[in-house]
């Protein structure tokens, strides 16, 4: 377990030449109907995904619910992933992300979600799994870079990415134009990609 | 040639990216991709791209286990066997999620009332105002899968503890006319994944669980310990 757990944390070992192809080959084996092959990828980033929903939905009923989803998801289009369009961890990170937002935007508690557009501090997960000194190290970076950002790029993300907030309702909050909006957030995106050397 | 409307498109690539527009918004921008010169279209995908790999690399920041349980949720719908009924209907995912996990246990032979047939959920699962409600039930989750036109739905219970010896856990239709019993679980009955049909739901608005003493009440007399909103 400790094993599939440190797998399943590094963005490097999975999009990288080596582990990033087996995830390729998981997935079109999942698009083959492989069970065995979807219980691997299920346990590789089986983290990832939960972690971002709940992240997202700060409920863990909902968030089992959204994860379950997604992966029904996965076992569906499998055979739809284009790796010419980016890596195989992206595609169901993106997936894992619009259910999430999704889910989070049907929900009618809008009073709940108040309280969190306050936050501007991307928090790790409470709840640290045993992680690889790989992994934990990667982790550390990625706080690093996020504390890197000034702290109006920070609450887009924030609030965007995180609260399922749309730019222009971001815009509202923070009393900003538009334009200022959508430019902190590719500011931030460029500034995160640098520090973390996204290709 | 980058004209100022391509200019504005291009500069909602990060948005677009991070799901921060509004699904009006989307349909609207991907019908401007559609149009717009290759040049821009291809501008944009890149920076949608480079957005997701990103954020794919920040996810380590909030990776958490989910809880064992889960695995097992998952992986039993994509058996053989279930699978091929979740594919009939695949739009209806949550629904299939849920529906799967009660098969399973329909397998198992753990349903307590009259024998539910698959069939029965199948029929449910293809009304075309199928709709599916959740709460928590104890430390677990129950889910209703159901169908007014049918007049019918299922119920799928997660992880919820069976209730203690001598006591059952009890249904009820809450109608305009008051509750009405819809069934019984004893605790042999309650097992990780447990499934009933719901027959009749009639102009019931809600279903309700409550603790009772013995093989159950003709009224609830317990405290209701959660209710789903049927309407």
């Amino acid at each position: 377990m400790t094993t599939a757990v440190a797998e399943s944390l590094s963005y490097w070992s999975m999009t990288g030449p080596r582990h990033g192809s087996d995830l390729d080959a998981l997935l079109r084996r999942v698009a083959g109907r492989d069970a065995d092959a979807f219980a691997v990828l299920y346990d590789r980033t089986r983290a990832r995904v939960y972690g971002l929903v709940a992240r997202v939905l700060r409920d863990s009923g909902y968030s089992e619910e959204t994860t379950q989803e997604v992966y029904l998801e996965v076992w569906r289009t499998a055979d739809a992933y284009d790796p010419a369009k980016g890596s195989a961890l992206s595609w169901l990170m993106t997936m894992a992300h619009r259910r999430a937002i999704d889910r989070v935007r049907a929900e009618q508690a809008a009073t709940q979600r108040e309280s969190r557009y306050g936050t501007s501090t991307v928090d790790p997960a409470r709840d640290v799994v045993a992680e690889s000194a790989l992994a934990a190290d990667e982790r550390r970076r990625v706080v690093e870079c996020l504390d890197g950002l000034t702290d109006i790029q920070r609450q887009c993300i924030e609030m965007a990415y995180y609260g399922g907030l749309t730019y222009a309702e971001v815009s509202q909050r923070l009393s900003a134009n538009l334009s200022t909006i959508k430019s902190r957030m590719r500011d931030a995106l460029r500034g995160l990609r640098n520090c973390l050397g996204v290709p | 040639m980058t004209g100022p409307t391509d200019f504005e498109l291009l500069e909602l690539a990060t948005p677009y990216a991070l799901h921060a527009v509004s699904d009006d918004e989307r349909a609207a921008i991907d019908q401007q991709l559609a149009a717009a010169p290759p040049s821009v279209a291809t501008a944009f995908r890149d920076e949608v791209r480079a957005v997701r790999e990103t954020m794919t690399a920040v996810s380590a920041a909030t990776a958490a286990e989910p809880p064992t349980h889960l695995r097992t949720a998952v992986l039993a719908a994509v058996q053989p066997d279930v699978a091929r009924r979740s594919r009939w209907r695949t739009a209806l995912l949550a629904a299939a999620a849920a529906i799967v996990v009660g098969l399973a246990a329909f397998g198992a032979g753990i349903a307590m009332r009259p024998s539910p047939t698959p069939t029965m959920a199948q029929q449910i699962m293809a009304a075309s105002d199928v709709r599916t409600v959740s709460g928590q039930l104890g430390a677990g989750t129950a889910t209703v899968v159901f169908s007014r036109g049918m007049n019918a739905g299922m119920l799928i219970m997660n992880n919820v503890p069976p209730p203690a010896q001598g006591t059952v856990y009890q249904m009820w239709l809450i109608g305009d006319k008051g509750p009405t019993s819809a069934g019984t679980m004893d605790t042999a009955a309650v097992t990780p994944s447990t499934t009933d049909m719901l027959t009749n739901l009639g102009n019931s608005s809600a279903l309700a669980f409550t603790v009772e003493p013995g093989n159950g009440s003709p009224q609830p007399t317990g405290k209701i310990i959660a209710k789903l909103s049927l309407t």
